[in-house]
């Protein structure tokens, strides 16, 4: 198989490429979107570390908990979007800055 | 255990039943309290009379901790419990008398006057009589001081019955604040008997003036000082609160302003309770200060010095009661002389017939007081005498006895007092011939105020229209005094001790001596207490010639000074109209009139010492240890406001912080673990 031949090294780089984009998006955009979009980036990134390492050494505990982590980033979209709606609802907009009521 | 013992909490539970009642269902129960606290106290006294039998009959006493509040292991332990010896047992039946009459006695004088406020007043002539009773069965030193404290509160209570008017409200404050002026002493020697001792148990080989017997025995030393000197300390702090609560030199100013209250709450706070409560206290623990030669010497020397001071003020007062006042703070000085001359059944006795003729006297004013509607001036009265038959008759039997007229009580005990004093005196203890003379002056005085009052309020033409024609007291008026009348002539027969003298022995007659000194195992008897003052005191007995002597000697002096203080009364104030023979004294009655001076420099002690010395605590308190606590917060305050701002409200930037935090722990991690 092709993922045989393909050393680990090339799957950690690509995990810490998307880690970044995620981290970017994070840190950077200011719309609530683009914001839920970076997370599953860094969740993904996770991902690929989970089933790359699972494969090399022929475990199948870490594609488990890549299936878990799916899942949970299918639900943790769902709450996110939710609150996306209700921020949009209150502020008229979905940008993050604008939400700093809550603070003192 | 008797029968009789389980049933001993009953006596204070009595009082303190009739104390709820009239609270809470007062204006509804028969004469809104008066018989149901009537009936609670002659219960109190017929159970306190079979205590008493059962104690003479069998010699069985009673020591039993009854609830533990406290229990630790380590230290001490806090309890309640009973005790239940000689001394005790009789005050119990002197407390409950007193009691029973009072409130029979109150039936006349506030609900036949239609006073406001009777559920009240019989609630705490309840609490009352229920804490004094406690506190006389109290078997150590802590459950004495809590039922100390609510006698006080009990006091404040009833002076300030009637609260509407000015006077009675700011003397019932004074009692309180005097008294507990006393008491903070007697708190901290409480604590102190508690640490030095690990108990605080009156009676018993475990009490803890046994163990103080030890200590000074064994030469142990406490805190740096030697056993008989720390000892002196705690002693002199648990005194404080024995003069405040006695009324002695100098913490005697709250009673005569406590005339303010109703007369038979006078009555019964001077008879039996409150006052009654400071001598209690020195004669319940006089195991402890028996071994105190230094605290006996101030006893005795506090004692007759309030003797005679009091004397000469009541000499010039003008209102029945407050010569009463004067008298009563008097005769305890006599009580505390006769403790500090180590003469504990001496103490005891006078104390016994000071109750009767006090009682009695107090009771017998509030009825010439009901006869001129409440006017207490004396120079107003005269003439009652043939008005008033019941009252008259036992006015002047208590006024011979408080007089010291052979054959009243008051003569034998008061000279028992003196005589007493005077052989322990004579024995190698000459500062006591100081007390003595104090103490003798003192007779004559008391003849002559005595007789004064008497022959003032009875005597002559009536000087006002309201003498003229008295208002009539019923039977539950006459009957109180009836009673203590009788007894007042007779009491002093429990306590014979110079006839048994006179008669070598062979006639039995000192009953009370007996019944105090017989030995209960519980070393609170007065034979033993007569050997810690021979031994530790160093209290020993002389005479001048033969023991007959120096007591035939030692009574004529004091009947005959009596007699000549009573005559001099007589010859000044016979006659129709008696003069004024006080105002000639000039300055000197100024003086008197004035109390000395006594409350003018206690209250520049309040205002100008005390107030001052707080304000500086005051500043102290607001500025230092305020404001370094202010200090503290307003840092934290200032630091927490700026701290603050690093929450922005905005995702991002707590995901930035995150990520740094991260990498910077990481970096942390790295140098620490040497992975760089």
């Amino acid at each position: 198989m092709v993922l045989e031949t393909v050393p680990a090294e090339y799957y950690l780089v690509l995990s810490a490429a998307v880690f970044c984009a995620g981290l970017f998006g994070v840190l950077t955009r200011r719309n609530a979107l683009l914001f839920l979009m970076s997370v599953e980036l860094l969740l993904n990134a996770a991902n690929i570390n989970l089933v790359v390492f699972s494969f090399y050494w022929g475990e199948i505990t870490g594609q488990t908990f890549a299936l878990f982590v799916v899942a949970l980033a299918a639900a943790e979209v769902a709450v996110g979007i939710g609150i996306i709606l209700v921020l949009h609802r209150n502020f008229g907009d979905v940008d993050v800055t604008d939400a700093t009521t809550m603070r003192w | 255990m008797a029968l009789i013992y389980e049933l001993t909490p009953a006596i204070v539970l009595l009082p303190l039943a009739s104390f709820a009642l009239a609270l809470f269902f007062g204006k509804w129960l028969p004469k809104r309290g008066a018989v149901v606290g009537s009936l609670a106290t002659a219960g109190t006294l017929g159970l306190s009379l079979v205590t008493l039998g059962w104690l003479l009959a069998t010699g069985e006493p009673h020591n039993q901790t009854w609830y533990t509040l406290v229990d630790a292991e380590a230290t001490f332990d806090l309890t309640f419990g009973i005790l239940i010896d000689q001394l005790s047992a009789a005050m119990l039946v002197i407390v409950s008398l007193i009691a029973f009459l009072v409130h029979v006695f109150s039936l006349g004088y506030m609900n036949d006057e239609d006073e406001p406020g009777l559920p009240r007043y019989y609630a705490g002539l309840g609490l009352f009589s229920a804490s004094m009773l406690a506190f006389v069965i109290a078997d150590n030193l802590l459950m004495a001081f809590v039922f100390f404290e609510l006698v006080g509160l009990c006091s404040y209570l009833l002076i300030g019955h009637w609260f509407t008017d000015d006077a009675p409200p700011s003397a019932a404050k004074k009692a309180f604040l005097v008294t507990r002026f006393g008491d903070y002493f007697f708190l901290v020697g409480v604590v102190g008997v508690l640490v030095t001792f690990g108990t605080a148990n009156f009676a018993g080989s475990g009490g803890f003036p046994a163990l103080a017997e030890e200590a000074i025995t064994a030469g142990e030393t406490f805190f740096g000082f030697d056993a008989e000197t720390w000892f002196s300390v705690l002693g002199l702090l648990v005194l404080g609160g024995a003069l405040g609560k006695s009324a002695q030199f100098p913490f005697h100013t709250w009673l005569p302003d406590a005339m303010e209250g109703p007369t038979p709450v006078s009555a019964l706070i001077h008879a039996a309770t409150m006052v009654a409560a400071g001598v209690y206290l020195v004669a319940r623990m006089y195991g402890f200060y028996a071994l105190l030669p230094t605290v006996l010497g101030i006893i005795a020397f506090v004692g007759g010095f309030t003797a005679l001071f009091a004397a000469t003020m009541a000499v010039v007062k003008n209102e029945i009661k407050q010569v009463l006042a004067y008298s009563t703070i008097s005769q305890y000085g006599y009580m505390m002389l006769a403790l500090g001359a180590g003469s504990y059944v001496a103490a005891f006795f006078h104390l016994t017939t000071h109750a009767v003729f006090k009682a009695l006297l107090f009771l017998g004013a509030g009825s010439v007081i009901i006869a001129m509607h409440h006017d207490e001036d004396m120079w107003e009265m005269g003439g009652l005498k043939n008005e008033m038959r019941v009252t008259y008759l036992t006015f002047l039997a208590g006024s011979l006895a408080l007089a010291g007229i052979f054959p009243f009580s008051g003569f034998w005990s008061k000279d028992e007092v003196l005589f007493e004093t005077l052989i322990h005196a004579l024995g190698g203890s000459p500062l006591l011939f100081g007390a003595y003379a104090m103490g003798l002056a003192a007779v004559f005085l008391t003849g002559f105020y005595t007789i004064r009052m008497v022959l003032l309020t009875f005597h002559g033409e009536p000087r006002s229209d309201t003498a003229e024609d008295p208002h009539a007291v019923r039977w539950n008026v006459k009957l109180p005094l009836s009673v203590l009348g009788v007894l007042a002539v007779i009491a002093g027969g429990i306590n014979l001790v110079p006839v048994e003298k006179l008669s070598g022995g062979n006639l039995h007659v000192a009953f009370l001596e007996g019944y105090l000194e017989r030995d209960l195992g519980l070393l609170t008897h007065g034979e033993h207490y007569s050997e810690l003052l021979h031994d530790y005191a160093g209290y020993q007995s002389a005479y001048v010639g033969s023991e007959v002597t120096t007591l035939l000697l030692g009574a004529g002096l004091s009947l005959g000074l009596a007699l000549l203080g009573a005559g001099l009364a007589y010859g000044l104030y016979r006659g129709a109209s008696p003069t004024r023979h006080t105002e000639k004294l000039g300055g000197i009655r100024t003086l008197l009139m004035n109390n000395y001076y006594q409350d003018e420099y206690q209250v520049w002690l309040a205002k100008g010492a005390t107030v001052r010395l707080s304000a500086a605590a005051d500043t102290f308190d607001q500025g230092v240890i305020d404001g370094a606590v202010n200090a503290a917060s307003s840092v934290s305050l200032f630091s927490g406001s700026r701290l603050r701002r690093i929450q922005t409200g905005i995702v991002t930037n707590y995901a930035a912080l995150l990520l740094l935090s991260l990498l910077a722990l990481l970096v942390v991690f790295a140098i620490l673990g040497g992975w760089l």
